[in-house]
């Protein structure tokens, strides 16, 4: 069984960490995966970086053109991440933009993917029509679980289309906007929460964007099975430095 | 809307000289312009029609191959099997077979059905004493129940005086399958004598009745290779590569836009704004020196002398419309030279409706005069102030706007790039462009196709205008120009058909400039309006299906060519149309080619640029 799917078992509330791959420096991306297990996060989004990152607020666009400019490549994190599974083994997913595994070769990405021990993808300018006619059988070849988005305005017919279609868990984007752009959760994410929860979807839901501190994290949890820190998780590394995701994460829960 | 001129008997041949699409000639023996004579040499264009009532099949045959008719029109009571068998005796031969109708106050359209499959045309005449002829119109409300979707030819008593009733009757549905007007005796001196200033005034007005009032918003037909299909894929190109956040965004537009762009009423407000406000139709005029310079009829689509500046605002005048129709409240657009964002800021002033522009912040510093005006008219302009601080980062800016205001605001894209259904939408509303040029070539030179179009292409918006309804004519050659900046080679340019791949830019698969890695690169241009490192998914595939000709020019090669038409024509040209005037010292063109280049701006807001590079 695929590890995501292992962890959704699990009894408890995940927490979730996005960290752009290459950043603050180059060669940080095995060292704040082994920092975030061994301080009991659940699972991990490596982002791939891009050069135009246009669902990400300030804080993750700034991180990704750092990256690129530390030198980091599509080729490079692969290498860098050859021996993770020799000590990790909490769920790792790869999150990114289409162009870049487009051009490294989607299936020889996949394959990859599959070499190093990563459990899924998510690559949210993939549209889910398009995963289906062209990418799904790709997928389940090398095993990998394919993850897609709803937000607020997502119909409740497009959630059981995307429900179906998914065998992992769905990331609940929690309000219209860009990743970091949002403090707090409001009236209106609290019944959108409730309206997901109402739904009874196979697959658990993983809140993300606007989490940032305990508060959030428990709100957005309270119906979800879980919730993935991001840009809060990279400001604290640009203001801290790697060696402070401990006192991050018991921030957190 | 074709034109059919019925009832040739005494001067056939001045008729022919104002190429109509078909000439009638009439063969029974009982009409006073029934035929009988030599049929004289006739334009290319133009098809001979034979009217028969009620003939044996072997006159009607032996009429075919005399006179070498190309249609046969059957106002008798000719039976369904009758009008097959004639076309099937000419199954080799293009012999088209139009049956007519004749109503009066109602008509009983089930008594097409049973022709449904045995003729290639209706005709719908009015009913009177005689089969045609009789000089009164019908109602054509009547029409309005018209069920099928075989083309038809209006006929039955038009004159110069129903141009007001036929520029009515062409804005509404049922003219959707109107394929041409058939005339006769209210253009006779006499039975048979055809009164040739009356003729060709009606012409003139017809084809200008449809061109301007009404139009077509890019209708074309349904089996098109080179206009998007319904997903919105040009070949492999385009789709909507987007974020589920933008999917309810577009996913409204795309569901509506074609339905809108289809109401009478959306037509009207479109078409009276681009005549009253825009100033269209935009001349097209025979730049003769040039022409004499190079060896080629040329012909300018004046696209300078809009309103603004440039042809960005046709798109920017029906995206507000769109945007009126969808109940939105707010503006969005991004710009690089600040030519989209003048024309955005001016329609959101037109409509007063709050506007933000989003415009790189090395952009702002470079085009200080349009940013400026932006704000004149009242728009805010935010910086974009992430990655290289250009175009694609205002575009990213602006797409960020959007998903962060999902339900009030629309984002009026500036070319035909970005998810679908925009490079579709944005092409339908600049296909006015090619939309005139059709029937201004007609009236200049007697035919609606040039040898060439050609088009500056950055994103490409004024391309796909120019190029929208000759896309399917393959007579018409397709002619894209391309910013090379300092050269193809030199890691300054912008000249994506030949450095770029396939991949994914701003929701759309296209070809872009990018690095081996899939990083999107940041292109080089003196024309700040083709600095961009995709192009619209329509022009990827036009190059990848060898239907475009693609030719790069560079920053010298351009401003040279601007200088030179200022200098041989008057007119100062933007610096991304001087690119298409450069094209001249690499392509050869014969004498008698029509080469229609199309004059995308004027060059008042390059004339820093031409000042700092001709040291004026």
């Amino acid at each position: 069984m695929n590890r995501i799917n292992q962890k959704l078992r699990e009894d408890g509330k995940l927490l979730s960490i996005y960290f752009t791959a290459g950043y603050p420096n180059l060669d940080d991306t095995v060292k704040i995966i082994a920092e975030l297990e061994k301080n009991g996060v659940d699972m991990i989004e490596i982002g791939l970086p891009f050069s135009d990152p246009l669902a990400d607020g300030p804080t993750i666009q700034k991180s990704s053109t750092a990256a690129l400019k530390n030198g980091m490549t599509t080729e490079i994190l692969f290498e860098q991440l050859k021996d993770i599974r020799k000590t990790v083994s909490i769920p790792l997913i790869i999150m990114g933009y289409f162009n870049p595994v487009l051009q490294y070769g989607v299936e020889a990405f996949c394959k990859k993917c599959r070499e190093i021990g990563i459990d899924g993808l998510i690559l949210p300018d993939l549209p889910f029509d398009v995963y289906q006619e062209e990418y799904e059988d790709l997928f389940k070849k090398y095993g990998l679980l394919n993850t897609f988005l709803i937000t607020p305005q997502t119909s409740d017919k497009r959630i059981h289309q995307i429900d179906n279609a998914s065998k992992g868990f769905i990331y609940m984007v929690s309000s219209a906007s860009t990743t970091g752009a949002k403090q707090g959760f409001g009236a209106e994410q609290q019944s959108y929460f409730e309206r997901i929860a109402s739904l009874h979807l196979q697959n658990p839901q993983i809140v993300g964007f606007g989490i940032s501190n305990s508060d959030t994290f428990a709100q957005a949890t309270e119906k979800a099975k879980g919730a993935i820190i991001g840009s809060a998780f990279i400001k604290h590394l640009t203001q801290n430095g790697v060696d402070s995701i401990a006192g991050f994460i018991k921030s957190i829960r | 809307m074709k034109l059919k001129v019925c009832g040739m008997k005494y001067n056939p041949q001045e008729v022919a000289a104002l190429q109509p699409d078909y000439l009638g000639f009439i063969f029974w023996g009982k009409s006073p312009r029934s035929f009988d004579g030599e049929i004289p040499g006739l334009p290319e264009n133009t098809k001979k029609v034979g009217v028969f009532v009620d003939a044996p099949p072997n006159e009607i045959i032996a009429k075919i191959d005399k006179y070498g008719l190309q249609a046969v029109q059957l106002h008798g009571n000719e039976s369904p099997e009758f009008c097959k068998a004639l076309k099937q005796h000419y199954a080799q031969k293009p012999v088209k077979i139009i049956k007519v109708f004749s109503i009066k106050a109602d008509f009983d359209f089930g008594l097409l059905d049973p022709y449904e499959n045995s003729c290639d045309y209706f005709l719908f005449d009015t009913k009177g004493k005689l089969p045609g002829g009789n000089g009164y119109t019908f109602d054509w409300k009547v029409l309005q129940n018209y069920p099928a979707t075989k083309p038809y030819f209006l006929s039955g008593g038009i004159g110069l005086e129903e141009v007001e009733s036929l520029r009515e009757f062409m804005s509404r549905p049922e003219a959707k399958y109107c394929h041409a007007i058939d005339v006769n005796s209210r253009f006779e001196i006499e039975p048979g004598l055809k009164e040739i200033e009356k003729l060709k005034r009606f012409k003139e007005k017809l084809m200008k009745n449809e061109m301007n009032v009404t139009p077509s918003l890019g209708k074309r037909s349904a089996n098109s290779l080179y206009h998007a299909n319904e997903k919105g894929y040009y070949g492999e190109f385009g789709g909507a590569f987007i974020p589920e956040m933008l999917y309810p965004n577009t996913e409204e537009l795309r569901q509506n836009y074609i339905r809108i762009m289809e109401e009478p009423s959306f037509k009207q407000e479109f078409d009276q704004l681009l005549k009253d406000y825009v100033g269209r139709p935009t001349p097209m005029y025979f730049a003769d020196r040039l022409s004499k310079k190079y060896g080629a009829k040329i012909y300018l689509k004046r696209e300078d002398l809009c309103h603004t500046g440039a042809h960005k605002v046709n798109n920017t005048i029906g995206q507000i419309l769109m945007a009126k129709k969808l109940g939105k409240k707010r503006i969005i657009a991004e710009t690089g030279a600040g030519q989209h964002g003048v024309a955005t800021a001016t329609v959101c002033a037109l409509m007063g409706i709050e506007c933000v522009i989003y415009m790189g912040e090395i952009d702002i510093a470079r085009q200080a005069p349009n940013v400026a005006r932006m704000k004149m008219l009242g728009a805010k302009v935010r910086p974009a102030l992430s990655g290289s601080r250009t175009l694609k980062d205002a575009t990213n800016e602006a797409i960020r706007d959007w998903i962060n205001n999902p339900v009030d605001t629309h984002y009026i894209i500036g070319s035909v790039v970005g998810p679908h259904p925009y490079p579709d939408m944005v092409a339908r509303f600049q296909s006015v462009i090619s939309e005139e040029i059709k029937w201004q070539l007609k009236e200049k030179e007697g035919r609606e196709n040039p040898d060439y179009v050609v088009a500056c292409v950055g994103g490409g918006s004024n391309a796909a205008g120019a190029y929208y309804h000759y896309l399917d004519d393959g007579d018409v050659g397709i002619i894209a120009v391309e910013a090379a900046g300092k050269g193809i080679d030199s890691g300054e340019s912008a000249a994506t058909s030949a450095l770029g791949e396939v991949g994914i830019i701003h929701g759309s698969k296209t070809l872009l400039m990018q690095t081996q890695d899939g990083q999107i690169t940041e292109p080089y241009s003196i024309s700040a309006g083709l600095d961009y490192p995709g192009v619209g998914p329509m022009h990827a595939h036009l190059f990848r299906s060898g239907r475009g000709e693609f030719i790069s020019i560079t920053d010298d090669e351009a401003m040279t060519a601007g200088l030179e038409v200022a200098q041989l024509e008057g007119i100062i040209p933007a610096i991304e149309t001087s690119h298409a005037f450069a094209i001249f010292d690499y392509r050869e063109f014969k004498q008698d080619d029509i080469v229609v280049i199309n004059l995308s701006g004027r060059g008042d807001k390059d004339l820093q640029t031409y000042i700092d590079y001709f040291k004026l």
